[in-house]
């Protein structure tokens, strides 16, 4: 049952990172070849800069989803550094439930925003609509939240479990 | 109720909570007490399709990436040895123009010390340089070069000012033009530090050898062009920043991966999922920042604080002199991303109240920033050349302060000439 969930867990990276790498593959391909386009044909693509903005967001996203999985976040933290063993276990605890909080509200907020969108029905490019770019802000957040819970989470059932931090 | 919040909001923040956590529970705060739906933050982020400089972030961090796993750093060490390493100081010139060529590139990660520090610092010690000479050199010099194009933290703060909507806006060429000068006065106060502090000892400075300068040419025939097509492509208009990214992203991808080979493509992956995980973390802190400023102009903070700091302070000067103050402090603590982006939105709209060019003041940022890297007690670059060089830190402290001195004189003169960094452009 465990290496299920842990298999599954896998591929849910391995296809997050997919779409990471691939996001900015098709950022460079479509910007050179957009480059070329102008010069040489005089010519261009008119959906690409569309597209090309929107990979921005989804890099954006994508980017924090995998930073959180591997809690790689740009933080401040001045003063972690001088706390003891307990009170920073605690303190890590509190700041992953908190920032599951936060991120929960943004996803809760931006999916009802997209769902305007999608009633709307406006295009972004081509034939895709708006909502569908846009989709990605709901679901970043929503996996970042789900995230930071289980972080907190298995923070204090491992308090729990030893009796000591770590 | 709102006070309680923010000063528990800024004690998460000190406990390492992410930062792009603590913009939104900052912004949320605000906008709740002022009655506008949450909606605004969704809003907000997807404004980062707005902007098509912002292409150049990932791009150019890729960039960034590659060229640090390739074999540049010792192509690099190479040929500044044989153009540079004859004249006086010449070990040294040759430390300072290479790191500050890779740092603009890299943009200051730390990886400048490692890739390049690393293979400097014997060099540097086996010419003659006393030890803790070598070392404070190689840790300064991993932040040189922030002032330079395309330096991520330079385009991103073109970006931030740029979203702002200001009066008196500027390009991002002008903000590349305008490092060049301020980066060149840091390197040739550097030199001459380095020679004076170094008159007593026996130094062998290497001899001009033609053999050796075309061994050297061809040998980094691909990378030489670099400059040329970001920069030449830039200030000549053929390129807009977005593509030059591109076009320099694909052409190092073509050089590293294609033709030197020192790039598999089986780690092709790995490289790009780094580098985008790390520009990811930016943009999105960058995406919250916006429906955070969003917030501080809708509330007229700038212009309070504006307001207030004005009682205090008189005039242009003293305020740049409490200015340099807070930043090298701030510098000191922050990471220069965070600091940039908490702090830029802020600053920006005071300084143009007392008459500072954004151009300068941009500038005068990254020199604050730049020395922050090394500030004890806990400038980043500190840790990882106590890291790389198994060096305890208190160590570095000492072999770094001569140079923060120097460089210190080199942020004075910046801040308070400004024809520094505005002699180039039409301001």
């Amino acid at each position: 049952m465990g290496s299920n969930i842990q298999a599954i867990l896998r591929s849910i990276h391995r296809f997050e990172d997919t779409v990471l790498v691939s996001a900015l593959v098709s950022m460079l391909v479509m910007a050179v070849v957009q480059i070329c386009l102008r010069n040489f044909f005089d010519a261009g693509l008119l959906w690409a800069e569309s597209l090309l903005r929107i990979l921005v967001l989804w890099i954006a996203m994508l980017g924090a989803m995998v930073a959180t999985r591997e809690s790689n976040h740009i933080s401040i933290d001045a003063l972690s550094r001088y706390l003891g063993p307990t009170i920073k276990q605690v303190s890590r605890v509190v700041i992953a439930l908190f920032s599951a909080m936060i991120c929960g509200v943004v996803a809760y907020y931006a999916y009802e925003f997209v769902q305007f969108e999608y009633e709307d029905g406006t295009i972004a490019f081509g034939i895709v609509p708006t909502w569908v770019c846009q989709s990605i802000i709901p679901v970043g957040f929503s996996v970042m939240a789900l995230r930071f819970f289980i972080a907190g989470f298995t923070g204090i059932r491992n308090s729990v479990e030893t009796g000591t931090p770590e | 109720m709102a006070a309680v919040a923010s000063v528990l909001i800024g004690l998460f923040a000190l406990l390492g909570t992410p930062l792009f956590v603590v913009i939104l529970a900052a912004a949320m705060l605000g906008f709740y007490f002022a009655d506008i739906p949450l909606t605004v933050i969704t809003i907000e982020i997807y404004r980062l399709v707005d902007s098509p400089l912002l292409l150049a972030l990932p791009l150019f961090t890729f960039t960034g990436y590659l060229l640090a796993e390739s074999k540049l750093s010792s192509r690099l060490v190479r040929l500044t040895q044989v153009f540079l390493g004859w004249l006086p100081g010449g070990l040294s010139v040759v430390a300072f123009v290479t790191c500050a060529f890779f740092t603009a590139f890299t943009g200051a990660s730390g990886v400048t010390i490692v890739a390049v520090g690393a293979l400097l610092y014997p060099a540097l010690v086996e010419a003659g340089y006393r030890d803790k000479f070598s070392l404070g050199l190689v840790t300064t010099s991993g932040s040189l070069g922030l002032l330079l194009a395309p330096s991520l933290p330079l385009i991103l703060y073109g970006i931030i000012v740029q979203q702002m909507n200001l009066p008196n806006s500027f390009t991002i060429q002008e903000l590349f033009i305008a490092g060049i000068l301020p980066a060149f006065l840091m390197i040739v106060l550097l030199t001459a530090y380095s020679i004076w502090s170094n008159r007593d000892q026996v130094i062998e400075t290497g001899s001009y050898n033609r053999r050796d300068a075309i061994d050297a040419l061809k040998d980094a025939k691909w990378e030489i062009p670099l400059p040329f097509i970001i920069l030449g492509g830039i200030y000549s208009g053929f390129f807009a920043v977005s593509e030059a990214a591109a076009v320099t992203a694909f052409y190092v991808f073509i050089v590293e991966v294609m033709i030197h080979r020192e790039v598999r493509y089986s780690q092709l992956p790995g490289v790009i999922r780094e580098s985008m995980v790390m520009v990811g973390g930016i943009l999105l802190i960058l995406g919250v920042s916006l429906a955070f400023n969003n917030y501080l102009v809708d509330a007229e903070i700038p212009q309070q604080l504006f307001e207030w700091i004005q009682i205090y302070v008189e005039g242009k000067y003293t305020f740049l002199v409490i200015l340099n103050i807070a930043l090298l402090i701030l510098g000191a603590i922050l990471d220069i991303f965070s600091a940039t982006m908490i702090m830029i939105p802020l600053i920006v709209p005071v300084a143009m109240g007392f008459g500072i060019d954004p151009v300068h003041l941009g500038i005068i940022f990254l020199a604050n920033m730049q020395i922050g890297y090394f500030t004890p007690p806990i400038g980043m670059n500190l840790f990882i050349a106590s890291y790389r060089f198994k060096r305890p830190i208190t160590e570095l402290y000492q072999a770094t302060i001569p140079f923060m001195l120097v460089l210190l004189v080199a942020l004075i003169i910046i801040t308070y000439v400004p024809e520094v960094s505005l002699i180039f452009l039409d301001r």
